[in-house]
């Protein structure tokens, strides 16, 4: 790699830094940018979805074009097995993960948050049961979880993202504990208290904003992407979202069926959309987190 | 204008427990002292004599679990009087038998609730702290001069944002940072440690209090860091009439700025007095602690009169987990002479006044 350096005579007081993008690194850069495109598409997605726009309704079939690959006819992305179109249906699956993912998000960064701040800056025994939670709930297989929970429920898809969330939050809440650790090695928490700042002002303002804002971002970004591939391993098992509502899972699930005929298209859109929306949540969150905490890729 | 000390210390205890050793680690063991208004105060000891935990005891900030605070911190700066210890013993059950502390029971939540009660307009407003290590002292996500802006907002009348950022700007002005527009919005990260330090001196002072107390305030700076650094509060106390507690092993640092001296060893003060009388190696009457602690400076003077080796004092800091009998210093101490011997193994001498205010807690001068 080819490095320039070049010396400026300005006094220092004439210098202002480099802003947020151009110092970053390129590579990190672009994975924001996919991400953040990702992230537009899911909106507009589910806009388009919430005001019906939409190029047919999602149970339209259309008889003679059953299996059609993409630009048959006014079928951008061609039908399912049913002559639906696959657009409209893979638009309307983003209903499915957007406000239940959005709920798994808030419950797993609102309780992990507090359960963090708690055990790290309150310490003592709160720590102890805290750890204990964490350990009893990482030790659980999720999934097991989830069937448990909708075998005693019913397959709604809120119940399953608020137990998503649930078992979300003890890694949020050892992220934000290991956080705190750091911070109280550094004596700033306590200078912070010797200086008169309240103890509301320094876990609202000093840990959560300034420092765990960042993480907090890229742990949302993550639980998106969970979310949906949590749906997608329920949906093939017949758990998750139930047709006709579809979603991007059990579309996978019902097209899988018609696999073997050498029909792969059915399945294999909606698993190409998940693949390229959880790759950018991912992208986004790595992303950020290197040019937020100001990483260097090496 | 009354005469009151701003701060007067009286008989102050602390105690740790200590798990391991399933014992009483007596910190801080009966402390008395005072800082006049606009003096500045050196407190001077070994590492490991209580320098520091008087500083937090006096501040509130010993939270942890069994730690034990007795005494009387009076805080009068004319308009608020306040005994910043007043009422936490009643959190406390100490049962004591012939000096030596057996058990004690705390009501932890309600102490450390009672402790924020007391403290709640003193810390920041009227007592303002310098940290060790100034670049750990700021949180290391946000620019300094935020943070100095914090301080002003909490602490002063000023409420509106851009006052406070151009009272930030004075102040990283004040203390003499290069260009402070830049500084501002720096993090501490990107501070040398001389330059940090000086942000620090900018933060305590921006909520304009009546006391600073500088813990250890060069420790880690070079020797023209430390000398501008010092320059620096010599500089502000002539100009703000602030007071000063300045605490450090360095008797360097302290003879260059207090007006009084403390020598602290093993939780307790030997001696105290004006600078002039307890630093001068000249003046005669002096506790051997001092004397011993004077004589181990490297410095010309000294050369000369010890030859090219530095003069050590012998053994090692008092274990304040060890109840002492006599003297704290005894074990340690060469001027012993036959006729006090027996009285210093078995008694803990007073700290008397030998004249002017200038008191010291030995046998040889009582």
């Amino acid at each position: 790699m080819k490095i320039k350096y070049i010396q400026h005579t300005k006094d220092v007081s004439q210098y202002s830094e480099l802003s947020l993008l151009k110092r970053s690194d390129k590579t990190d850069v672009v994975f924001v940018g996919y991400g953040l495109f990702i992230l537009s598409m899911v909106l507009i997605s589910y806009l388009l979805g919430v005001l019906g726009w939409l190029p047919f309704t999602a149970d339209d079939m259309d008889m003679d074009l059953m299996m059609a690959l993409p630009g048959t006819g006014s079928h951008i992305l061609g039908t399912d097995f049913l002559g639906r179109d696959m657009l409209t249906r893979l638009i309307l699956g983003i209903q499915a993960y957007f406000l239940p993912g959005l709920l798994a998000i808030v419950v797993a960064l609102g309780l992990g948050t507090f359960m963090g701040v708690l055990s790290g800056y309150r310490g003592g025994y709160a720590e102890t049961v805290i750890t204990y939670i964490n350990n009893v709930t990482d030790s659980l297989p999720r999934l097991v979880l989830i069937l448990l929970v909708v075998a005693a429920f019913k397959p709604d898809i809120y119940i399953i993202m608020f137990v998503v969330g649930l078992t979300n939050a003890p890694a949020v809440a050892s992220l934000v504990k290991d956080k705190i650790t750091f911070l109280k090695q550094k004596n700033f928490l306590e200078a912070s208290v010797a200086l008169g700042l309240s103890t509301r002002t320094i876990i609202f303002k000093h840990i959560l904003w300034y420092n765990c804002r960042t993480l907090l971002i890229i742990q949302a970004t993550l639980g998106m992407a969970e979310a949906i591939l949590i749906e997608t391993s329920l949906s093939y098992l017949g758990f998750g979202v139930q047709e006709p509502t579809p979603s991007w899972g059990n579309m996978i699930q019902a097209g899988a069926n018609y696999m073997m005929r050498g029909d792969f298209w059915p399945s294999t859109a909606p698993a190409l959309a998940i693949l390229l929306t959880v790759l950018g949540f991912h992208l986004l969150g790595d992303g950020l987190n290197n040019i937020l905490e100001g990483k260097r890729r090496k | 204008m009354s005469t009151n000390p701003l701060i007067k210390i009286e008989d102050l205890h602390t105690f740790f427990y200590s798990k391991a050793k399933q014992a009483f680690i007596r910190a801080v063991d009966g402390i008395s002292m005072e800082v006049p208004r606009g003096k500045t105060l050196g407190i001077v000891g070994e590492s490991g004599s209580g320098k520091s935990i008087t500083m937090m005891s006096v501040l509130g900030l010993i939270s942890a679990g069994p730690g034990v605070i007795r005494g009387k911190v009076i805080y009068d700066n004319g308009r608020i009087k306040k005994n910043l210890l007043q009422g936490l013993d009643d959190f406390v059950d100490l049962q004591e038998h012939d000096g030596t502390i057996m058990q004690v029971d705390k009501d932890l939540y309600g102490w450390q609730q009672h402790s924020e009660q007391l403290m709640k307009n003193i810390r920041g407003n009227e007592i303002s702290i310098i940290f060790q290590n100034p670049k750990a002292a700021f949180n290391p996500f946000t620019v300094i001069g935020e943070q100095i802006a914090e301080m002003v907002l909490l602490h002063t009348r000023i409420n509106d944002p851009v006052a406070a950022k151009a009272k930030a700007l004075y102040w990283l002005e004040r203390v003499k940072m290069d260009a402070p527009e830049v500084r501002y919005y720096n993090y501490p990260g990107a501070l040398s440690g001389g330059m940090a330090q000086r942000a620090m001196v900018a933060m305590a002072l921006a909520s304009e209090p009546a006391l600073l107390i500088a813990d250890e305030p060069t420790t880690g700076l070079d020797a023209t860091i430390q000398a501008k650094v010092l320059q620096l509060l010599a500089e502000i106390k002539a100009d703000l009439g602030i007071t000063i507690m300045i605490i450090s092993h360095d008797i360097g640092v302290i003879s260059s700025l207090s007006d009084y001296v403390a020598v602290m060893y093993g939780g307790t003060v030997l001696e105290y007095g004006s600078a002039k009388d307890v630093l001068s190696t000249a003046y005669e009457k002096k506790h051997p602690y001092a004397k011993a602690l004077l004589a181990s400076i490297p410095g010309l003077e000294n050369i000369e009169k010890n030859g090219a080796r530095l003069k050590a004092i012998k053994g090692e800091v008092l274990d304040t987990i060890r109840v002492v009998e006599g003297c704290k210093f005894a074990s340690r101490c060469d001027c012993m002479t036959d006729s006090v011997k027996h009285k210093c193994n078995t008694q803990q001498p007073p700290l008397e006044d030998i004249g002017g205010g200038h008191k010291i807690r030995c046998w040889l001068y009582q």
